[in-house]
């Protein structure tokens, strides 16, 4: 303990003492230098932790979620524009992104230790788990779906008669928000019992 | 429905009466046309078309014609309740294209093998079709002729032709679909218990704790007897439902384990299950001790492929599949223990904590369980095997033979076991479980048939996929196929079925409704009456005997296939086809038509015509002149009665929704091999399987083998087969009603989406699906009701336009000759557009 | 009835016998020869424009006539009934479930839909847009009546 802080003190010592034989365009410039591969690494680092393969090198991803959203119309559908894990699940704006990845490693935790490391686990978290997407996306009202699925470029013509209605009712008005009723497109759902479907009068009480 | 019916004819009497007597009936100022008269429909029961879960249904009827059905409230299978399936069936009647009179192939107005298809008369088709017979019989004898048949036979028309073939020709080549379905099961009852068929009944679904699926999809392929079991779980805490498949399915929707295994590695499952309730302390020793006995199973049987195939050379136990030799607890308990949780995880792909929940639903003294499997099971180059290791589990723990517990054997096809195991239609098998192979067996056939002593042919026939081989090699000549559609169902057809049916040496008849593949590669076809367009009785999976009326005429010239097996009869005389010694040896049977001494024989004859129920016709009966069914089932009942297998009066089964036999005094049997629930256990005994002479069930020692086809670098897929739950076998019924085909217009390979991704396919797009045997092309899912894992696809083979059995590997169990549709190799290549 | 069906329709019935017979329809008879691998044809789109469908009797479960790829039928929840269980309905606009659906086996009436009918798409099935294969020459029994 007694060797920790002296070792600091020396650190901290070498840097606070004024540069002796290194000019101050050096240490600007190399500063900066530094700076640009720090934070160029940095955000290729979150950059890949964006990534699918990122997301489904944990087996608790491939196995569980994964596969799921692999048969959806998030990942196959007519235009070829495919969601992927962070598209849903990482906020774009930047200062929510670090907020939700400071969040994440709680997931690297839950890794190491295995929470969710047999199915019967990750099934019996479930339901926790989707709560806080569902919160989340209350919360942002549903961010990162509209990040895609802009309410006001919908064209309802093209919509189903009944998608048209339930939208222009609930969506278009502001009463719901997306995830109201689009629970579960991504992956299978958890228990609902005691989640009421968007549309119902009980959704209508529900604060995010 | 009887009052119902009564009803009518007493308001139809009263409209004739009040006609005639001329009182003017108010027709301007009636607001219903015609009056209350002219909306009636007259509804009668009947047991539904499709599968083998046997639901009542309501007919209603008007001007000769099906208008609608519904579930019968009144059956006790389904109350009320049908499948989309069955909600549809008043439509399968009435494709546009029924076939309505016999079509023969001729060339300049004679009969041709490659003639194209002319109409005929149904003398000249049984002319053309006689003198075939005649000529192979003398030519090859009496395994140079066959049939083949079905679990979709009505009891009596499976009955006329067992009769017509074994007693008629002496041919034992007499087989039926069901062998495709289930051979293994069967198998496995006589292997176990002695005697075929469930113990338990549906009754157990209202009463089980958990539920365990070996390879049954029930959500799609037995939809309402799933409606029981989603009852039973939703409504009753700490009921289980475990499903193991290889690929997620419908009916893993339901379940808490759900398991996805490795093809073929449920044997390994079995063994570590029996391995967890020895290890834990869980034998129910007392059970163990009265009422089983071990036996080890003779193992490396091989696959059932042709005999020069290597893997049957390489195999040291094909000789004799079926041998087993004792043993006792402790060796098989030493046999299992090597079945670990660790080990099996590995090799089955199933994490261990699944397992271990799976085995603890049987060890557990408390829970009563239900196993289920249909195809899963049966269709498997181990499958006898598989279904014995299942009833493993039932005995070494005493949960067999009482309300909630007990293994049960589901049936695909309607009359899969009233038809093709009860009456024993299989080419190894005679009525009322007995053996074509045992002397004793034969002589009481020959009894109550009034056949000469030592008459019947000892020799087991030809199965299904032996058939088909045999008529390749041009050793099978003539075949009558009748309610099936083979040349779709057959593995490998395109290099078997086909070949054999075109084979210029052989002669192909197809009874069938609807002018089917099968019917277009055979070189006779005649029409067939369709359901209630004839008088008929099926049995179901539980036991449960059900029969119908006739309701509507068949259209043109169709037939029922009785009629067809019966009036063919008439075209042979004993001294045409019996041996010469035999009628040297009893010239009393010397000059007789096979007609005469099969039918006309004072039994099948016996009741008038006046026994048929008034407000029904029955066609064929007319035809004859004498009420055919009723002699039909009343002889064909003599074999079941007091031997365990006794059946009601016929004309009890008019009256009632179906009952389960064995019917003792009146009484059905829910519960078999237990005091107080079956007549046949006296009292004092507790349980006996008296289907063995020891009262004894065996608990089989048998290993996991590996199945006889698996992926490898150039073939990477395993290829499984079945059904979805909008169609119904080969689709010839459910694909001409409209809503069924739009439900599900056509077949699709279910593909793992990664490994679509992976290989560069699209949603929708066309690949081809090859095999070592063949090819079809169809189009890619990724989505939907089968989820498939990784390395897994499954084809449905309804869709005559992609003959899926062209790929499949016609490799089957070496004990039951049951086909293995459910694990082959194969790749997956995108078509080029 | 469609024009063109009626017109097929009436001309299976009333052409001669040997010509009606075996007529090529691939996926009901199989392709010439049926041993022949051709082009299998795309999987047509389901129909999903909200328009209930006559039934052909009173007794069939009504067609779906919207789409349900991905709608969730599982122990966990159930798609269907959160818009067409009754408590939902106002919300969703949807049919209410028949009320034939809230008595259980022994035709006792419940306060929900009885759990053996639980899942839905053992009855209901979607349809897809695309002719029959064949004419289906069921009558309507309306029309049998005035014969």
């Amino acid at each position: 303990m007694r060797g920790l802080w002296s070792f600091a003190r020396c650190v901290w010592g070498i840097i606070r003492r004024p540069a002796t034989g290194l000019s101050l365009g050096f240490l600007t410039l190399g500063g900066f230098a530094a700076g640009v591969v720090f934070w160029g690494g940095f955000n290729t680092a979150l950059e890949y932790a964006n990534t699918e393969t990122f997301c489904v090198s944990c087996h608790e991803m491939r196995d569980n979620v994964y596969p799921e959203l692999a048969q959806t119309v998030h990942f196959s559908n007519r235009s070829g524009v495919r969601a992927t894990c962070a598209d849903c699940h990482v906020p774009h704006d930047w200062t929510y992104k670090i907020a939700r990845k400071m969040q994440a490693s709680k997931e690297v935790w839950g890794a190491l230790f295995g929470t969710i490391d047999t199915r019967e686990k990750f099934l019996g978290k479930r339901r926790e788990l989707a709560g806080h997407e569902w919160a989340r996306l209350k919360a942002n009202d549903s961010l990162e779906c509209r990040n895609c699925h802009s309410a006001v470029a919908m064209d309802l013509t093209k919509q189903a008669p009944r998608a048209a209605t339930l939208h222009s009712r609930y969506l278009l008005t502001g009463e719901r928000t997306c995830i109201d009723c689009h629970k579960g497109i991504a992956h299978q759902l958890p228990d609902m019992t005691g989640v009421p479907p968007g549309w119902s009068d009980e959704q209508a009480v529900l604060k995010p | 429905m009887t009052l119902a019916r009564r009803d009518l004819i007493k308001a139809q009497a009263a409209a004739i009466a009040a006609a005639a007597a001329g009182i003017p009936l108010a027709a301007e100022a009636q607001p219903v046309a015609g009056g209350r008269a002219a909306l009636e429909i007259k509804w009668s029961k009947a047991p539904c078309r499709f599968c083998g879960t046997g639901c009542g249904v309501m007919v209603g009827v008007k001007d000769d014609h099906v208008v609608a059905t519904h579930g019968d409230t009144q059956a006790e299978v389904n109350r009320g309740l049908n499948c989309v399936k069955g909600y549809f069936l008043s439509k399968i009647m009435y494709g546009a294209d029924r076939l309505t009179t016999p079509l023969l192939r001729k060339r300049n107005g004679v009969y041709a093998k490659d003639g194209a298809f002319e109409p005929v008369s149904w003398d000249e088709a049984f002319d053309v079709m006689a003198a075939q017979v005649k000529r192979i019989l003398k030519e090859k004898g009496p395994t140079g002729i066959g049939m083949f048949g079905s679990g979709q036979w009505t009891i009596w028309e499976g009955y006329a032709a067992t009769k017509l073939m074994r007693a008629g020709f002496r041919s034992n080549n007499l087989d039926p679909n069901a062998r495709h379905c289930m051979a293994s099961a069967a198998f496995a009852f006589m292997r176990s218990f002695g005697m075929d068929e469930p113990m338990g009944c549906y009754d157990d679904f209202e009463q089980a704790d958990a539920f365990v699926l070996w390879g049954s999809n029930m959500a799609e392929m037995h939809p309402i007897l799933w409606t029981r079991i989603t009852d039973r779980r939703l409504s009753t805490p700490d009921c289980k439902v475990a499903v193991l498949s290889t690929f997620t399915n419908r009916s893993s929707d339901l379940a808490d384990i759900p398991i996805v295994f490795k093809p073929g590695t449920d044997l390994a499952i079995l063994n570590y299950i029996a391995n967890h309730i020895i290890t834990t302390g869980r034998v129910n020793k007392d059970f163990v001790r009265e009422h089983t006995l071990f036996l080890k199973a003779q193992t490396d049987i091989g696959y059932g492929l042709r005999p020069d195939d290597p893997r049957e050379k390489r195999a040291a136990g094909a000789k004799d599949p079926a041998a087993t030799t004792p043993t006792d607890f402790d060796s098989y308990a030493a046999f299992v223990a090597d079945y670990t949780l660790e080990k099996v995880a590995a090799l089955s792909g199933v994490e261990a904590s699944q397992l271990h929940a799976l085995a603890e639903l049987y060890a557990d003294p408390k829970r009563k369980v239900v196993s289920l499997w249909t195809m899963g099971f049966n269709q498997h180059v181990r499958g006898v095997w598989a279904n014995q290791l299942c009833y493993n589990l039932h005995l070494l723990t005493g949960k067999i033979s009482e309300p909630g517990n007990g293994p049960f054997s589901l049936t695909g096809q309607p009359s899969a076991c009233g038809t093709a195991r009860e009456v024993g239609t299989f080419a190894h098998r005679l009525p009322a479980d007995m053996l074509v192979a045992n002397p004793a067996h034969r002589k009481h056939t020959e009894e109550l048939w009034g056949l000469p002593e030592g008459f019947l042919n000892p020799v087991p026939g030809y199965h299904a996929v032996q058939q088909d081989r045999m008529l390749k090699d041009g050793k099978l000549n003539f075949l009558w196929v009748q309610v099936n559609n083979n040349l779709q169902a057959a593995p490998n057809s395109a290099n078997e079925t086909w070949r054999g049916y075109r084979n210029p040496d052989n002669f192909i008849v197809v009874s069938d409704a609807y002018p089917t593949v099968t019917a277009k590669a055979a070189d006779l076809i005649l029409p067939s009456a369709m359901w209630v367009e004839k008088e008929g009785a099926y049995g179901n999976a539980e036991r449960r005997t059900a029969f119908w009326h006739q309701l509507v005429t068949p259209p043109g010239e169709a037939r029922s296939d009785v009629w067809q097996v019966v009036e063919f009869s008439k075209r042979f005389t004993t001294d045409e086809v019996w041996p010469v010694e035999t009628l040297a040896a009893h010239p009393q049977y010397r000059g007789k038509t096979l007609f005469q001494v099969l039918f006309r024989n004072g039994s099948v004859d016996r009741f008038p015509l006046t026994d048929i129920e008034s407000g029904y016709a029955c066609d064929d009966s007319q035809r004859f002149g004498f009420y055919l069914q009723k002699g039909l089932f009343e002889e064909y009942a003599a074999f079941g009665r007091g031997h365990g297998h006794d059946l009601a009066p016929f004309d009890t089964y008019h009256q009632v929704r179906g009952l389960r036999w064995p019917v003792v005094d009146g009484k059905e049997t829910r519960w078999r091999y237990r005091e107080g629930l079956d007549p046949y256990v006296k009292p004092g005994q507790g349980i006996r399987f008296y289907g063995r002479p020891d009262g004894r069930a065996v608990i089989l020692t048998a290993p996991y083998e590996p199945p006889a086809e698996s992926p490898d670098a150039e073939y990477g897929f395993w290829l499984v087969t079945g059904r979805v739950l909008e169609h119904w076998h080969s689709g010839s019924m459910t694909m001409r009603v409209p809503e069924l085909y739009r439900a599900f217009p056509g077949a699709r390979v279910f593909m793992n989406p990664l490994d679509a991704r992976r290989l560069g396919i699209n949603q929708g797009a066309e690949v081809e699906v090859i095999s070592r045997r063949g090819l079809i092309r169809s189009r890619i899912e990724i989505r939907g009701r089968n989820r498939m894992p990784p390395g897994v696809v499954f084809v449905p083979w309804f869709d005559a336009s992609q003959l899926i059995n062209q790929v499949t590997l016609d490799a089957t169990d070496p004990i039951s000759k049951q086909t293995d549709f459910k694990k082959c190799a194969v790749k997956i290549v995108p078509v080029v557009a | 009835m469609h024009p063109l069906l009626l017109a097929a329709l009436v001309l299976c019935v009333t052409t001669p016998l040997h010509a009606q017979v075996l007529s090529d329809t691939p996926r009901l008879s199989g392709n010439t020869p049926p041993t022949e691998a051709v082009k299998a044809v795309p999987v047509p789109p389901m129909v999903t424009n909200d328009v209930r469908q006559m039934r052909n009797y009173p007794e069939q479960p009504p067609v779906i006539p919207h789409a349900i790829e991905g709608y969730q039928l599982t122990l966990n929840t159930n798609r269907c009934l959160s818009c067409h269980a009754r408590q939902f309905t106002t919300g969703s606009g949807a049919p209410m479930i028949s009320v034939t659906h809230f008595m259980d086996r022994d035709g006792q009436v419940l306060t929900d839909v009885t759990p053996r009918r639980y899942f839905c798409t053992a009855c209901h099935v979607p349809q897809a847009d695309a002719p029959p294969l064949v004419p289906n020459t069921f009558r309507d029994s309306l029309s049998s009546g005035g014969r």
